[in-house]
């Protein structure tokens, strides 16, 4: 003989609305994809902002000055005012003022076979901020020589092009770290000289770098005016590509390398397709769950005297919210099963085609969307139970 | 399992039941365990009336209704469902089967609605002494009034009970069919030490009965 079960299926029967269960079967399964859908876009995302093997580290500095115009020509300085309020942006984990020299120099090889002469302007940074790790980066009064950080990119155009014009050899950046060179200082008192080294080359910053300390020495003993404030300032930031912080930038007329700030925009579409996927999957969601809710009404309504008549036999209402909750429940942790068996194959699928490209995502969904399901189930089990609870008690109550 | 009645009446019909009187209606009775009680009842003196205030289908009286000195105003449903698994069986006039389901799943529903009293077979032997085994697998609504009547008392009887309420179980039965049925439900109740309460319109020598009351 059949169990309880098998008997009371055939006499709570769900026959009617089965249409209409399928259709919201449908709506909730897209609703899922596109919710789950959404979260793993975002923590994807957020791999690849954030994850180790993905981070440039180039990209974290940003070199920010005023935009020149020709209304700000010769006032570019940065005042405290626009410092501190630049350092209560949450974009922002901290920032460096680059000190500019305010006195003439100039460098020149100490050798005549291989002679070379420039002007020159130095700056210096919080060590803080140096992509340089060198342990002749220090300076004092007594010191042999003033090591200084040069730009890669100055490097390059040595190499690349300049020493093609002049016919001059190409230099490793090895041989350039032995040469030591005369570093001429002019101030009021007449010239002095040190000897100069290159000690690092920098990706991060585009200018000649000294030590702090020779800088301030330099600035006090040979500076032509007094002037103080910074006219270019680094900041040190999580996201370059955060939008926030690019239209702060435009907001306060400051610039910075345009090329750093590109993820700016990925990052709006990104967001926006997340956010339409959020929209659509949340609302869906909840027509689903409106259509199940009418679902169980209509079908405990239309059993309406076989629910009565159990209970007058004794059937107790636990039992039979039971046996319902049974009947209503399996199918939701279905749906949210194939969902993420879904997102799983499609993540599997990114990380197996992104990686052939050097970029890293997860290949497995990430905790966020996992949570995310089982929010959504518990979410529905509260729901299913909810609704039957309430409209159980209905024929009972006019019983 | 006692049953204390404290001056019950129902509401609808108090005006009539106060001019007249009754040994269950406006006063005190007691039920004791194991008693067989016959409740005799002209028509509108509201005998499924009473079925149904015992059984706790309506709550529209005054006075009060104690099962085992509790009131069973206080009982929750799902103590009312315990209730009805294991201590209360009944038959109803109005039979209340199931008419989709055969006559076999009407009786085994109440077998299996909690822990089994008795075995599977035990339908079977069951219907075979009250003369229904033939229609087991046929459904409830399609069977006779007289089908249905038994298959009523068989499933009243397959499951455990203190004390068993019937009203007029025997209304579509031939005396033949009667005796039977009676002698069945009387085994079964000695079987339990359990009671019972009848009612019917008219005297009769089914049972031997501890009381006899009119309503």
């Amino acid at each position: 003989m059949k169990g309880l079960h098998y008997l009371l299926k055939k006499l709570i029967r769900s026959g009617a609305g089965r249409k209409r269960f399928f259709m919201a079967v449908i709506g909730l399964s897209v609703a899922m994809l596109l919710i789950l859908t959404a979260v793993q876009i975002q923590a994807d995302y957020n791999d690849l902002l954030h994850s180790k093997s993905n981070q440039d580290s180039v990209a974290n500095f940003l070199v920010l000055n005023k935009t020149l115009s020709d209304q700000n020509l010769g006032a570019t300085a940065l005042t405290d005012n626009e410092i501190n309020d630049l350092k209560q942006q949450v974009f922002v984990e901290s920032t460096g003022s680059l000190t500019p020299s305010r006195f003439k120099a100039s460098i020149q090889s100490s050798s005549d076979r291989f002679p070379f002469f420039t002007d020159i302007a130095f700056e210096s940074v919080p060590n803080d901020f140096i992509d340089v790790t060198s342990k002749d980066w220090k300076w004092d009064e007594n010191a042999a020589f003033v090591p200084i950080i040069a730009p890669n990119m100055f490097l390059d155009f040595y190499n690349f092009q300049f020493s093609f014009s002049q016919n001059l050899p190409q230099l490793t950046q090895q041989v350039v770290k032995m040469i030591v060179f005369k570093v001429n200082v002019y101030g009021p008192n007449g010239l002095i000289t040190f000897n100069g080294r290159v000690v690092g080359f920098s990706d991060r910053i585009s200018s000649l770098l000294v030590p702090q300390e020779f800088m301030n020495w330099g600035n006090a003993h040979f500076g032509i005016n007094q002037d103080t404030k910074p006219s270019r300032i680094i900041i040190r930031t999580k996201d370059p590509g955060n939008p926030q912080l690019v239209q702060y930038l435009k907001r306060k007329g400051l610039s910075t390398d345009a090329d750093k700030t590109r993820f700016s925009r990925y990052r709006q579409i990104v967001d926006i397709v997340v956010r339409i996927s959020w929209g659509t999957g949340v609302i869906m969601l909840l027509f689903a769950l409106l259509v199940f809710t009418l679902f169980i009404q209509l079908t405990i309504a239309s059993c309406k005297e076989e629910i009565i008549l159990l209970i007058t036999l004794g059937a107790s209402p636990r039992q039979l919210r039971h046996f319902l909750m049974k009947q209503f429940f399996p199918v939701h942790i279905l749906i949210i099963s194939i969902s993420l068996l879904v997102i799983s194959g499609l993540q599997f699928f990114i990380h197996r085609k992104l990686v052939s490209q050097g970029i890293f995502v997860n290949s497995l969904p990430s905790v966020n969307t996992i949570a995310a399901a089982v929010f959504v189930l518990i979410s529905i089990w509260l729901v299913t139970n909810f609704s039957i609870r309430n409209y159980i008690s209905i024929p009972l109550r006019k019983n | 399992m006692t049953i204390e009645l404290d001056h019950i009446i129902p509401i609808p019909l108090k005006d009539r039941f106060l001019q007249r009187s009754s040994d269950v209606w406006n006063t005190s009775v007691l039920f004791s365990q194991g008693e067989f009680i016959k409740i005799k009842a002209p028509s509108g003196t509201g005998k499924t009336t009473l079925v149904h205030l015992l059984y706790k289908l309506r709550h529209d009286y005054e006075g009060t209704i104690m099962i085992n000195a509790r009131s069973i105003a206080d009982f929750s449903e799902d103590e009312l469902a315990g209730l009805r698994q294991d201590k209360i069986s009944i038959i109803f006039q109005d039979l209340r089967l199931f008419p989709n389901l055969t006559a076999r799943e009407n009786i085994e529903l109440k077998r299996i609605l909690h822990t089994p009293f008795y075995d599977e077979d035990v339908i079977d032997k069951m219907s075979e002494i009250l003369g229904i085994s033939h229609v087991l697998e046929q459904k409830a609504g399609l069977c006779s009034y007289g089908e249905q009547q038994r298959i009523a008392i068989v499933r009243a009887l397959i499951q455990p009970f203190e004390l068993l309420i019937m009203d007029e179980p025997f209304s579509h039965l031939d005396i033949v069919n009667t005796q039977k049925a009676a002698a069945l439900i009387e085994v079964e109740c000695r079987k339990r030490n359990a009671g019972f309460i009848i009612t019917d319109l008219d005297e009769d020598n089914n049972f031997i009965y501890n009381r006899h009351l009119i309503l």
